[in-house]
């Protein structure tokens, strides 16, 4: 991460920034999902498999979210995004670990941090209850206007406080190899079972479960057959 | 429909305004404007009432919206009794909300997720991701200008319409292709990762994620699997630090 340029890394906080958005406000296109988050901050930091490495780990817990009414749910676009710059030019055997630490960490701030976006976009609703009641189509667009904004700032927030404490670890805090490999193996493990509790859950007792188990069998097949 | 794709652009942003008070409210008042535009010349005391109206309380799955945008605009232009389209909206929240959040979240996402994870795995790296992102959208902004359209030419009667359409048959299929798909995916990332590691390392990231199936199991949801992982990192970080 240290070896970012300054517009390599103003990239990344846009591009953090439109993840942000696209979970909930605009335009809900995917584009949050680690995979891809990860995918194109990868790109975007020249190390296309950092990202990818980072992204599929994170995917794996998404896995486990269903983004359901009032729900608080972790914001992984952003983490993802955080997660990537920390990983960038390390082999990802020792720097997974701990930049998939960072990506949950600022995924559950993210969860917080939505959660005040959504009371801040009530607050604003009843600044203007009298023109809404009246019928008044500019305080709509004011409201609607105003939400965006919010989850703007939002998303550059959580993605530049992802950053900083990503350049801050990289900086301070240095672990052996051991450790290191360690926390990959804890990482991956956690993104393992985050996405088999989801699957399982999801899939109650049904064909679901069936199909589950199925495809579960044609995936350890295919492991074990690379 | 005057204003129709000015109204499904708006769509794309309907939980712009998501809050604990009126939900989706506000975003599908501002997707409504564009519908409404004709309204205010031919009627510009119902067009103040029906703008009122579009903002209230109103919750349901984003991509299933259209439905009830197009069913309650055509209201407005028929003049229903607005006590009557109310109840329309609200009676429209809750399987909007079931079928959309089955559909998309619970089943579109995680299958196409799940190919994505594998195609990665298997190499195709890029082509992995465009294909996710290509084919959720192409679903997703199809059942959008459907939801619309459909929910625009049936009006009052878009209950009928959602029953008798492709959304509940759709509903019954995607959850075993969901299934199978993170199910395929979960030992590829597996091997994927713990290649490399030898038989130590695999198997003690396996039982790591074994005990974190079962905490969960155990705990429920006051230990997510975001908390799990972090406290087990935290406690490797620990043990390491005290030296063991």
């Amino acid at each position: 991460m240290s070896e970012l340029a300054p517009h390599t890394l103003l990239l990344l906080l846009l591009w953090g920034t439109v993840v942000a958005l696209d979970l909930v406000s605009v335009p809900q296109a995917m584009l949050s999902r680690p995979l891809v988050a990860g995918a194109v901050a990868g790109w975007l930091a020249g190390d296309l498999e950092a990202g990818l490495r980072v992204g599929v780990v994170l995917e794996l817990f998404a896995l486990d979210v269903l983004p359901i009414g009032a729900v608080r749910y972790p914001d992984y676009g952003p983490a993802t995004v955080a997660g990537t710059a920390l990983a960038v030019g390390a082999p990802w055997e020792l720097g997974l670990g701990l930049s998939v630490g960072l990506g949950l960490l600022i995924a559950a701030l993210g969860g917080w941090s939505l959660q005040a976006v959504r009371r801040w976009n009530a607050h604003a609703i009843q600044r203007r209850a009298a023109a809404l009641a009246a019928g008044e189509s500019g305080a709509i667009r004011k409201l609607q206007h105003g939400g965006l904004l919010r989850d703007t700032a939002r998303g550059a927030a959580l993605t530049a406080l992802g950053l900083l404490v990503g350049g801050a670890l990289e900086r301070w805090l240095v672990l052996d190899r051991q450790t290191a490999v360690g926390l990959t193996l804890v990482a991956v493990g956690t993104g393992l079972s985050a996405a088999a509790g989801g699957a399982v859950r999801s899939a109650g007792r049904g064909a679901r479960l069936r199909w589950l188990v199925a495809g579960a069998v044609a995936g350890t097949v295919l492991a074990v057959l690379r | 429909m005057t204003g129709g794709w000015r109204a499904l652009l708006r769509l794309l942003a309907v939980q712009g305004t998501w809050n604990y008070e009126r939900m989706l409210g506000v975003g599908m008042g501002y997707a409504a404007e564009p519908l409404l535009e004709d309204l205010k010349t031919v009627d510009p005391v119902r067009h103040g009432e029906a703008v009122v109206r579009s903002a209230e309380f109103f919750n349901c799955n984003p991509n299933l919206a259209g439905l009830a945008l197009g069913a309650t605009a055509r209201a407005e232009y028929e003049a229903v009794p607005g006590a009557q389209i109310a109840r329309l909206r609200t009676a429209l929240c809750s399987p909007l909300g079931a079928l959309g959040d089955e559909l998309f979240w619970a089943g579109l996402v995680p299958a196409l997720a799940g190919l994505a994870l594998a195609g990665v795995v298997l190499g195709a790296g890029w082509w992995a991701v465009l294909g996710l992102l290509v084919a959720y959208n192409l679903v997703r902004f199809g059942t959008a200008v459907w939801a619309l359209r459909t929910g625009y030419a049936a009006g009052m009667r878009v209950g009928a319409a959602i029953s008798g359409s492709w959304i509940p048959a759709a509903v019954g299929r995607i959850g075993p292709v969901a299934g199978a798909s993170v199910g395929l995916a979960i030992p590829l990332v597996a091997g994927w990762y713990l290649h490399g590691f030898g038989w130590v390392g695999g198997l003690g990231s396996l039982a790591v994620a074994a005990v974190g199936a079962s905490v969960s199991r155990w705990f429920g949801p006051s230990l997510t699997s975001v908390r799990f992982a972090l406290l087990a990192m935290g406690l490797l970080l620990f043990f390491r630090w005290i030296g063991l």
